[in-house]
């Protein structure tokens, strides 16, 4: 990994430890209801302050946390326009298939290409250093398969192009 | 022309059977491709021997071409593929091109027929080339002496037109290129950017000099200026390749105009399958994440599956107090039995001598002296 994208992900790996400390906590303005207060946002007093972690413009990571759900934003580098349709085609694929992670979000926050909500009861069931260790890994797939898939496209391309030349001749 | 194969498969695969079957029999065949080409195979009981074929097929430019007659050099390229089995009627049949009545009595046995029938599948591919093999060779031999190149709009699919100009030193092939999706624009895009790099890398070996210079542009390029703005209007740019007369020499002549007329399905076939690559790396990579959210189970879940297995303990549970009872009593006297010794007489002084244990002397232990002093005394 490189040394930059190191220190970015050891600082959202640091901020959701911290933040990931989720209880159980029912709905103030609805009886007998337990949903997630980052979403709804209805009572400040359960907020805490959002943290946005940016590696640069392109590259940032959202955390909103609330005393029973977690919110993690991320927005992935879109450097071109090859980098730009596979990452909105990548993060499509993955936010349709959302019931198979349990965490993803259908819908990305706006400003943002992907999202997860943690609510207190996947805390429960999964062991929380590993759903941060998920989240971490995840970017980095992301970030690994984008790269990956560019050069892949660039390199298939100049192999069909000279394969199409080579008839010419 | 989308296909790679100048033989029609599907026609191939009839007239094989055709050819194949024994017996004559009443065929009557009605085949589409692309959207613009039509073939009628038939075959009557009455007329065994012969089996008629129909071609209907776009006309490539309704500019050049005169009449909706196929040209001489046309005919004359079917007629190469085998003057016994091959016969051109005339007029054809109405709403076609072309009608050949094929002899297959008169076909070669062994591999020669097998050859036979894949040329006659690939007519439609002969008549299309041969035009723009013909309008290479002649056309724009008056208009280049009056200075005039007044590019020739070739359609051989509605959707996918193409321009070929002829200049004193070369023939300019320009494509309007145009697509549904923005992705395959892009994917596309990035494709067409490499023949220039890529030219440009091998421009000093032998094979780089003799490919066709190659230029992909967002905008229109100069010798399109006057035409149609609706054909002019595209999404993925325009590709130009400049045919030099080293590239339509001879044998090369067919392969150069099969590449161009292919070059849109050649395009499609790599941006179709790079979404597919594409596709195919997304789902492994989503296979992966998923298994690794799957590890992040309970922390208990381990150790309660270790506490389930003590299955000896569950069975002492479910002992009832009678079974208890009397399995210590049978316990205890065991104990007693092992307890109790067989007294020999004389077996402890044989014992004492001979089955006690040598005693090491260690550097690190302590050592007793009451034996070293006894040992003196002896």
């Amino acid at each position: 990994m490189a040394n930059p994208l190191r220190l970015y992900l050891t600082c959202i790996r640091n901020t959701l430890e911290a933040a990931m400390c989720l209880q159980n906590f029912p709905c103030q303005e609805v009886e007998r209801h337990n949903k997630p207060e980052v979403e709804l946002k209805t009572s400040p007093e359960l907020l805490l302050n959002p943290v946005t972690i940016c590696r640069n413009e392109a590259e940032k990571c959202l955390i909103e946390t609330s005393i029973n759900s977690l919110r993690i934003s991320l927005k992935v580098k879109q450097s071109d326009e090859l980098e730009n349709i596979l990452t909105k085609k990548f993060l499509r694929f993955l936010s349709m298939r959302a019931e198979a992670f349990q965490v993803l979000r259908r819908k990305p926050v706006q400003g943002y290409d992907i999202s997860f909500l943690i609510t207190n009861y996947h805390c429960e069931d999964m062991q929380k250093q590993k759903l941060i260790d998920f989240i971490v890994q995840f970017m980095e797939d992301i970030d690994k398969e984008i790269s990956e898939l560019k050069l892949s496209v660039n390199t298939r391309g100049r192999l069909v192009a000279t394969e199409f030349l080579k008839q010419f001749i | 022309m989308a296909c790679f194969e100048r033989a029609s498969p599907a026609l191939k695969e009839i007239l094989l059977r055709l050819y194949r079957d024994e017996r004559a029999i009443d065929a009557d065949h009605h085949l589409h491709e692309f959207g613009s080409v039509e073939y009628y195979i038939q075959s009557l009981v009455s007329d065994p021997d012969h089996t008629y074929l129909s071609i209907s097929t776009p006309i490539l430019s309704q500019a050049f071409l005169v009449s909706t007659r196929l040209s001489r050099y046309t005919i004359q390229k079917v007629k190469a593929i085998s003057a016994e089995v091959v016969e051109i009627i005339e007029p054809p049949k109405e709403g076609y091109q072309l009608t050949i009545r094929l002899n297959f009595a008169r076909m070669p046995h062994g591999k020669e027929s097998i050859k036979i029938i894949r040329d006659i599948a690939a007519v439609q591919g002969v008549i299309l080339s041969s035009q723009l093999e013909e309008m290479l060779m002649n056309v724009n031999s008056q208009d280049v002496a009056q200075g005039m190149y007044k590019p020739i709009k070739l359609v051989y699919h509605p959707r996918e037109p193409f321009y070929v100009t002829k200049q004193p030193q070369k023939i300019t092939a320009v494509f309007p290129m145009r697509f549904k999706e923005k992705t395959d624009v892009i994917i596309a895009t990035a494709f067409f950017q490499f023949p220039q790099q890529e030219l440009m890398d091998v421009a000093n070996t032998k094979a780089g000099a003799k490919a066709p210079h190659c230029i992909w542009s967002p905008i229109p390029p100069p010798e399109l200026r006057g035409e149609a703005i609706e054909d002019l209007s595209t999404n993925g740019g325009f590709v130009s390749f400049d045919i030099t007369s080293r590239h339509i020499e001879g044998k090369r002549l067919d392969k150069t105009v099969w590449n161009l007329l292919n070059f849109y399905a050649f395009v499609k076939n790599h941006v179709k399958s790079t979404r597919g690559f594409i596709q195919r790396r997304m789902r492994t990579c989503l296979k992966r994440l998923v298994e690794v959210l799957q590890k992040t189970g309970p922390q208990d879940e381990q150790q309660i599956q270790e506490v389930k297995g003590y299955k000896r303990m569950k069975k002492l549970v479910k002992f009832t107090k009678f079974k208890i009872i009397r399995y210590r009593s049978d316990f205890t006297s065991k104990l007693k039995r092992i307890r109790s010794r067989l007294k020999i007489h004389g077996f402890n002084r044989f014992r004492r001598k001979w089955l006690t244990f040598p005693i090491f002397s260690s550097k690190t232990k302590y050592r007793k002296l009451e034996k070293d002093i006894s040992l003196q005394h002896n």
